[in-house]
């Protein structure tokens, strides 16, 4: 009888544990989800001979999950410095509401790693970081600044930012286009914010959103290379 | 070296003997198994609540064309490659949004016109998947959250999502869309809209848990804990009366909007379990701000929308 009690016990047990792994409980693991958004949009810096201390390895990341949660949910990190919908970035780094929602599980579930390791995605290959060149033409706007003659908007780059800034174009028609709204940039982390689609600015607009002493460059698409003549190759 | 085997000595070891034993843990386990929704006959239940679950759902992607891909198994439109099963990568799609007309006026039709592209080679994106009923869910909320509306973009054609509104005032607006790319994982995305004039006053809000009522529904909020502290669960349990009559609302018991007194954090939710009159929701509040919570309930085909505003502190250190 006593063996029956044992029997029926772990039976129990077996069911509780079918439940907690529920397909629809499938934890978020290091291993499968969490590693693919580290490696796509934190180990650019934060690697081994990177800028950062290495969030290369779970046993890099698990130490920090706590602060590294803070960060993400006050968006410290990654430095993107910019609301999310509020203009729209070919060189975007902030982090999407569905991967802070899953950093934030993960860690709310005591960071499991998971126990299969191929489900680890390959290592990142690391490009060097391009040198930042500011064109020639770039317009400097410390304040309001109407345009004088059509432009072609290729991006913006904080030069003395103001946090909270909300830069938009005002067109002629009275439209009026969310160009940049900074939050929490980090001129340690400066870079350019470069609009995924240039944006044709006809005579007239009014760009506003800045207060010097704070000024944003506003980076000109460069001209189309000519075509080179028949023959000159 | 391996150890030796022992040889089962024990009362169990006869089958006639066993048989008690096993009987009642077959038992067990049946009866278990059912509680636990493991029911392995019957008729198939419908999905009735078909939220996606990056932990469940494969994509399937063509080997050769990264960019092909769909919830289903299939071949390549392009190359004719079986589509293998991956693990999808959380990847943002790009939501354009655009007006007709152009500049949005106060107190008139606007139709706002969404549009979808997908983040490989930027072509727009024609195939979406229903999520909760509807193929596009949109939330406009105006800067002094004093407007909120929660409505369904309708796709024409040309793969455009439109959405008639009246915005009430002058000033910005945010509108967060919630949609299914077949192929890949669901997207909430976020634009700005701005009605040209006056902009508007940024709401000062404090805390209001007050019991609200609207069409045919009184619905009071608690929180566990008390004070939501940002970066941790925070519990938001609705109890809803009269309980007769409540009913799913685009299959889900609820739908919650939050939006920070900033404008910069908009959360959606819908709740994780109901138990008679409460709904609970688990909510992260990101930072620590003040944050307007519309929640959506049904009673008798009648939409319910309350808001409560929910202070929100630092987490102690």
């Amino acid at each position: 009888m006593r063996r029956a009690i044992i029997a029926a016990a772990l039976a129990l047990a077996v069911c509780a544990h079918l439940r907690a792994h529920d397909v629809s409980k499938t934890p978020i693991t290091w291993n499968r989800e969490i590693s693919r958004i580290f490696f796509d949009r934190c180990v650019s810096c934060h690697r081994p001979d990177g800028t950062s201390f290495s969030l290369m390895t779970y046993p890099d990341v698990q130490p920090r999950a706590v602060a590294i949660r803070d960060a993400v949910l006050s968006r410290r990190m990654p430095p993107w410095g910019a609301v999310k919908g509020f203009g729209d970035f070919r060189n975007d780094q902030a982090l999407t509401a569905e991967q802070i929602e899953l950093i934030t599980d993960w860690i709310q579930d005591d960071t499991p790693k998971g126990n299969n390791p191929r489900m680890l995605p390959p290592l990142p290959k690391f490009a060097p970081t391009p040198a930042i060149s500011v064109p020639p033409d770039a317009i400097r706007l410390s304040d309001t600044l109407v345009v004088k003659s059509p432009i072609v908007l290729d991006g913006l780059f904080p030069q003395q930012a103001a946090d909270g800034s909300q830069i938009v174009a005002v067109r002629p028609d009275g439209k009026v286009v969310p160009l940049l709204w900074l939050y929490g940039y980090d001129d340690r982390f400066r870079h350019p914010f470069l609009l995924r689609r240039p944006l044709a600015l006809e005579a007239g607009t009014i760009i506003r959103g800045v207060k010097a002493p704070a000024s944003v460059l506003l980076l000109p698409q460069s001209p189309a290379p000519s075509p080179q003549p028949p023959g000159t190759r | 070296m391996a150890a030796p085997r022992r040889e089962s000595t024990g009362s169990v070891g006869s089958p006639l003997r066993a048989f008690p034993v096993v009987a009642v843990v077959a038992s067990i386990v049946a009866v278990a198994m059912h509680y636990n929704g493991f029911v392995p006959a019957g008729p198939p239940q419908p999905r009735v609540d078909p939220v996606f679950d990056i932990r469940k759902n494969a994509v399937y992607v063509c080997p050769m064309d990264p960019d092909i891909r769909s919830n289903g198994p299939g071949k390549c439109r392009r190359c004719g490659m079986a589509l293998v099963a991956g693990i999808p990568d959380p990847v943002e799609f790009h939501l354009d949004l655009t007006t007709t007309p152009s500049a949005p006026a106060a107190n008139q039709t606007t139709t706002l016109e969404f549009h979808v592209h997908d983040p490989w080679k930027d072509r727009p994106v024609q195939k979406f998947v229903i999520i909760h009923e509807k193929l596009f869910h949109a939330f406009v909320v105006s800067q002094d959250l004093r407007y909120f509306n929660h409505g369904h973009p309708v796709l024409g054609a040309d793969g455009v999502f439109t959405f008639p509104v009246v915005l009430p005032k002058s000033g910005m607006f945010r509108v967060l869309g919630d949609f299914y790319p077949d192929g890949a994982t669901p997207q909430l995305l976020t634009e700005t809209l701005f009605v040209p004039g006056a902009p508007g006053e940024p709401p000062v809000l404090s805390r209001d848990y007050s019991t609200k009522s609207d069409a045919n529904m009184t619905v009071s909020l608690t929180t566990l804990p008390e004070q939501a502290t940002a970066g941790n669960r925070t519990r938001m349990t609705f109890h809803v009366d009269p309980l007769d009559g409540f009913e799913k609302y685009l299959g889900a018991w609820g739908h919650m909007l939050a939006a920070s007194d900033d404008l910069i954090d908009m959360i959606h939710l819908h709740p994780l379990r109901e138990d008679g009159a409460d709904v609970q929701f688990d909510v992260v509040f990101p930072r620590p701000r003040t944050y307007r919570v519309w929640v959506q309930f049904q009673r008798n085909g009648v939409v319910n929308t309350v808001h409560f505003d929910v202070p929100v502190e630092e987490a102690p250190k």
